[in-house]
């Protein structure tokens, strides 16, 4: 029992970070209708910026976090600009985007591992490693990492912000509506070329977030993107495709089950698991576990 | 409903089929054959007759893939899981049961064709961006499996599997260098999936390939079979690419994990994307292409001492250029009303 709740608060920093990318996938999805396979290099590349910041320009946390934010927003807009409004603009992105996003992520996956060799890199150490004592059991107590917990709290922060721009301001308004219908709002006015770029930027922010936040608690690799990505698009399939708080559950869920996995399985299965569950999930209930709040579709 | 327009007996510059196979058929048996009848070095080099037979193993997972990405339009990712089945089957079977190779290909065919079930079945739920997932993701776990079954040889894979055998002779041993038995056999299976796709593509089962590709509303409401035929075209496409992966674990003589990598099913993918999807000689084009191309570039790589691959990063240019400016592909029929 005590292991097992162990298990469960270790993985739940893990389901953050995949959280935040697959919120990335999922808006992005929502809006332009394409799976955006460059958002795993996103996240690689979020992570080396955290990595250059904090260890050349010693940068502390929270700046550096912005900073790799900012550059995921850059980059997610120029992978935009390069690779799919061309595509948009004569009206075949829906035959010719995946595979467009296919190459675009190898040509950043592999220009990034040219660039910065295939050796794993550590950041330094921002913030003190100890652990904190959260509750008793008997006489065990349940710990949480001082790196893990500052991670959820600024996935908390993330996930709220992006919530409230949404339901509060007129650009969130309009991306909802966005996703449910494009071409109507488009005759309604709205700058949708604009509204796409906000999306990217977004995506690009959140998938630079997870960069920087696994780069706190793990080497990064110029590789990392692929298996990551992949992940994060369980996540926003077994939430459901569109909805935010599906994302959150769905991430953490599957945080939570690797977790575990390792724990009483296999370590060698952890990653084995969390397809398993989304293969299994996408054939009983291909909408995801709360994708019926289709309306609520980002 | 839209024509139906099938290529008929367009083979390289406009010649049948047959006079294709047996102009090729004679080249490849030059090649095995040649530094046989003459004395001195080696007209052609070993590292050439890899690339022909790496060449001819491509183009039969090319035409393996086909099926789904070419003939029912659906994007597979995880065709790798097909080609590393076979291998492992053949590699398992070869190493401890000592069964004869050629019966190993077809339990692993049989191995393919029932793990494809499952796929095929995902396949009627759910399409296009999630079934490219699901693909994806049922690759990884056999890729995972692989890695952590002891019996299946871990990370390392299983090594030293033996040569086949053609009648007691030893297939390395057929023709002047050891690759030429291998070479044969790939040109024939190669020929043998390219007459059997051009066949079934003017068959009811192609035009019915056809209609799902094209609308599969309206072809169920037609009367066909929609469910079976998905099922079909994926149980067709597991067995070839089977048979390619047993013979690259007998031709390799090893097998690893790396057999089941996303990378290897992405190469795949795009050597149906670059061919040109449901062209059979786009298949042998696209899949010679994906083979010889990195080989080029890791020569260039050597020769110009960089210290990264830059195949890769022209890879993925290929594909976003090719989107651009031919989305269907070099041999590819242009599709009217796509998405």
């Amino acid at each position: 029992m005590f292991v097992f709740l162990q298990q469960i608060i270790n993985g739940l920093a893990q389901g953050g970070i995949y959280s935040l990318i697959a919120i990335g996938w999922t808006t992005v999805f929502g809006i332009v209708g394409v799976i955006n396979w460059t958002h795993g290099e996103v996240y690689m590349l979020g992570a080396y910026v955290g990595y250059f910041v904090t260890t050349f320009l010693h940068l502390p946390l929270i700046p550096a976090l912005l900073v790799s934010m900012l550059a995921g927003m850059v980059i997610a807009v120029l992978v935009d600009e390069v690779g799919y409004r061309p595509l948009r603009k004569r009206g075949v992105l829906a035959a010719t985007g995946f595979i467009t996003a296919l190459g675009l992520s190898t040509i950043l996956r592999y220009s990034a591992s040219a660039a910065f060799t295939v050796n794993p890199r550590a950041y330094p150490e921002l913030i003190e490693q100890e652990l904190l004592t959260l509750f008793r059991v008997g006489d065990s107590a349940i710990t949480i990492s001082s790196l893990h917990l500052i991670i959820l709290i600024g996935t908390f922060v993330i996930m709220v912000a992006l919530e409230l721009f949404m339901k509060r301001t007129l650009t969130g308004k309009a991306m909802l509506a966005a996703s449910q219908d494009m071409q109507t709002l488009g005759l309604m006015g709205v700058n949708a070329e604009l509204l796409i770029k906000i999306t990217f930027a977004i995506s690009g922010a959140l998938g630079a977030a997870a960069g920087f936040f696994i780069g706190l608690l793990y080497a990064i690799d110029p590789i990392m993107g692929a298996l990551a990505g992949l992940k994060g698009w369980s996540c926003a399939i077994l939430g459901g495709i569109g909805s935010i708080a599906g994302s959150l559950v769905g991430g953490i869920l599957l945080g939570i089950a690797e977790s575990l996995t390792a724990g009483f399985i296999s370590t060698g299965y952890k990653d084995a698991i969390g397809f398993a569950i989304m293969i299994f999930i996408l054939l009983i209930k291909p909408s995801g576990l709360m994708g019926y709040k289709f309306e609520e579709k980002v | 409903m839209k024509k139906l327009r099938i290529n008929s007996g367009e083979w390289l510059f406009g010649l049948s089929g047959r006079v294709t196979f047996l102009i090729s058929a004679i080249l490849i048996l030059f090649v095995c054959f040649v530094d046989k009848f003459h004395g001195g070095k080696a007209w052609i080099p070993s590292y050439t007759q890899h690339i022909l037979v790496t060449c001819l193993l491509s183009a039969l997972l090319a035409l393996g893939l086909n099926f789904i990405s070419g003939y029912l339009g659906q994007t597979s990712l995880g065709h790798a899981a097909f080609y590393g089945i076979g291998a492992y089957t053949t590699a398992v079977l070869l190493t401890y049961t000592g069964l004869n190779f050629w019966l190993s290909i077809f339990v692993g065919m049989l191995m393919s064709m029932l793990l494809a079930i499952p796929l095929a079945a995902a396949s009627l739920r759910v399409k296009g961006q999630f079934l490219v997932v699901i693909t994806y993701a049922f690759c990884e776990i056999f890729r995972y499996i692989a890695i952590n079954v002891p019996v299946l040889g871990g990370t390392g894979g299983m090594a030293g599997l033996k040569a086949p055998e053609v009648f007691g002779v030893r297939i390395t041993k057929l023709a002047a260098t050891n690759k030429g038995g291998y070479m044969i056999l790939l040109f024939l299976l190669v020929s043998v999936a390219a007459f059997f796709s051009w066949r079934v593509q003017r068959s009811r089962v192609g035009y019915a390939f056809a209609a799902i590709r094209e609308d599969e509303i309206a072809a169920e409401a037609m009367g066909i079979n929609v469910k079976y035929y998905k099922t079909l075209a994926m149980v067709i496409s597991a067995a070839i690419c089977s048979i390619a992966g047993s013979i690259q674990a007998a031709f390799a003589t090893m097998v690893s994990p790396e057999l089941f990598s996303s990378t290897k099913s992405i190469q795949i993918f795009s050597m149906v994307v670059i061919g040109g999807r449901m062209s059979i000689k786009g298949m042998i084009l696209g899949g010679s292409l994906m083979t010889i191309l990195p080989e080029v570039f890791h020569s260039v790589k050597d020769m110009a001492g960089l210290s990264f691959d830059p195949w890769n990063i022209l890879y993925g240019l290929l594909l976003v250029v090719m989107m651009r400016v031919r989305p269907q592909g070099i041999w590819g029929r242009k599709e009217k009303d796509e998405g």
